[in-house]
């Protein structure tokens, strides 16, 4: 990370274990604001681990995640969602939960909450699936409805987890689209890729894992420049490079 | 025929004993559905049912020391009651066993425990008591009781709504939130022993549970939003309690077992009737989804 440039979030000297197994070690780094930055690796290679171990979610084995993000500004979308979709629930109200962690329990929402609500639907698309229940939806229209939950939440820090796996086109230009926006209104964004061409019009900086560490680079590094970044890249998302056999 | 109906529906009430069970049916129609609506929605409907039999030795312990002391058998239930939540809870943390399991187990020795010590302190009819309720048995101080603790649960359900709704939807989202979705979760079953501590003593701990869980089952058929569901389910258990009492009265029925009666007729008329999740429902659903007739098709 340039100098001067700010960030909400560090990793020290990081070592992350799942089941007793060091996953991660020695990762040391800084996200910066208002950036994406794209986490790629083989399976296994550790970036839910890594994930979880941002979010809280996981206890480090040594080292520590340094974060000035407050935890209801903190917006985690997961692969496998703990998500009930049977839950009567109409994707206005989803989207309007996003609100709550900030707002506070007893308050109720207020026309301004409503109001909110509605341009954030608007802006991902799904305006007319307000009154929809959350069973109903397709999967490219549920992660519509996940991301208005993040963008009523107002989070300053996003982690997704392969956002545009099983989802339509349309809707990954949106996702494309808002957290673009996302990260010009200076949101830190990490996401999970495994797709050279998503990493290449969405991410700035990389942090590729490979061996149980990490490495940070450029997009641009990964995609063009410098062909060990390049290459390293590549063996971690598996696509066959240079002097593969 | 105003003569026919005002023997039918009010003269029962002239009695303080019918008026006082009318009370607190009313008063457990208003908590005990809301608690049902949620234990439907997190597929813990049994879950409920076990820990109305499971508050059984807690009840009985209290009352072979204390006699029939009311106070004293609500502590002991809800004591029984929360230390077989915190036991399922340590099973399913310490082996991996599914809760409903564990639960499942645990009640079946709770229940068991129960009967026995009933029988050992006491005679058929307090036994028949315990496991049966005698809602026209209601005293002042039984209803107050009734009455205080329904609305702390209504109070309690007020302040966490949200966290229980999120804590059902998507857990992960709440604990991230820095709200520990356990917490949320030991809360809500504690509210569910308490509301079935206090519909023991009016209908019995095998069927105490009748009350919360026949009218939530039974709205889901009405209503594919929450807060239908909910006023729904109070609706169905209002209605039940108040015609169940008068059923029993005219037709000399016992009142608790008149009472869960009606909530399951009110339960199968919603699944045959209902609009949604019921055997209509899944009729127009399969018409819909029919292949056309030969003759519809377009040659």
């Amino acid at each position: 990370m340039a100098e001067g440039q700010t960030s909400r979030l560090e990793l020290v000297d990081l070592q992350l274990a799942q089941a007793n197994r060091t996953v991660l070690e020695h990762v040391d780094g800084r996200f910066r604001d208002g950036a994406i930055t794209a986490l790629v690796g083989a399976n296994g290679a550790g970036k839910s681990t890594l994930i979880q171990g941002i979010m809280g979610m996981l206890r480090p084995m040594a080292g520590k995640v340094v974060c000035s993000v407050p935890k209801e500004r903190r917006a985690w979308l997961p692969q496998q969602l703990a998500l009930d979709l049977t839950f009567p629930m109409s994707v206005e109200e989803l989207v309007m939960t996003g609100s709550w962690p900030s707002h506070g329990a007893l308050k109720g929402y207020c026309a301004r909450h409503y109001r909110r609500g509605r341009e954030v639907m608007a802006r991902l698309g799904i305006s007319h699936l307000a009154h929809r229940p959350l069973g109903e939806l397709s999967g490219g229209q549920r992660q519509r409805a996940l991301i208005g939950r993040t963008l009523m939440q107002e989070a300053e820090l996003l982690l997704l987890d392969e956002p545009f796996a099983n989802v339509d086109a349309e809707t990954v230009e949106v996702l494309m689209t808002v957290l673009h926006e996302m990260a010009a209104d200076g949101v830190t964004i990490i996401v999970v890729l495994h797709d050279m061409e998503q990493l290449a019009r969405l991410a700035e900086e990389v942090v590729v894992l490979h061996q149980g560490h990490a490495r940070w680079t450029t997009a641009q590094a990964v995609l063009h420049s410098q062909p060990t970044a390049a290459e390293s890249a590549r063996l971690a998302l598996g696509i066959p490079g240079v002097g593969a056999c | 025929m105003l003569d026919t109906l005002h023997w039918w529906l009010t003269s029962p009430f002239d009695y303080a004993f019918m008026r006082r069970a009318l009370v607190a049916s009313l008063a457990l129609s208003l908590t005990a559905p809301v608690l049902g609506v949620f234990l439907t929605l997190r597929g813990m409907s049994l879950m409920g049912e076990a820990l109305s039999h499971a508050i059984l030795p807690g009840v009985a312990v209290a009352f072979m020391l204390a006699g029939f002391s009311l106070p004293m058998m609500m502590l002991g239930g809800v004591l029984a009651g929360l230390i077989t939540v915190a036991l399922a809870g340590g099973v399913t943390l310490f082996s991996g066993l599914k809760e409903d399991a564990a639960m499942a187990s645990l009640f079946l020795v709770a229940m068991a425990g129960g009967v026995t010590i009933v029988s050992l302190s006491g005679n058929a009819l307090d036994l028949g008591h315990v496991l049966f309720g005698t809602i026209l048995a209601v005293d002042s101080r039984t209803l107050l009781l009734v009455a205080l603790v329904s609305s702390a649960i209504l109070l309690s359900l007020a302040v966490s709504f949200r966290a229980l709704v999120v804590e059902c939807l998507d857990p992960q989202f709440l604990t991230l939130q820095g709200r520990h979705a356990g917490w949320t979760h030991t809360l809500f079953m504690a509210m569910v022993v308490l509301c079935l501590v206090a519909s023991f003593q009016t209908l019995g701990t095998l069927m105490a549970a009748g009350l919360m869980l026949l009218p939530a089952a039974a709205a889901r058929s009405w209503s594919s939003r929450l807060e239908g569901m909910i006023a729904i389910a109070i609706g169905i258990a209002v209605a039940c309690s108040v015609t169940g009492l008068l059923v029993s009265y005219h037709a000399g029925l016992p009142s608790g077992p008149a009472i869960i009666l009606l909530a399951g007729l009110a339960y199968v008329a919603s699944i045959a009737l209902g609009p949604y999740r019921s055997l209509r429902a899944g009729r127009s659903r399969l018409k819909a989804n029919a292949l056309p007739r030969r003759s519809q098709l377009i040659p």
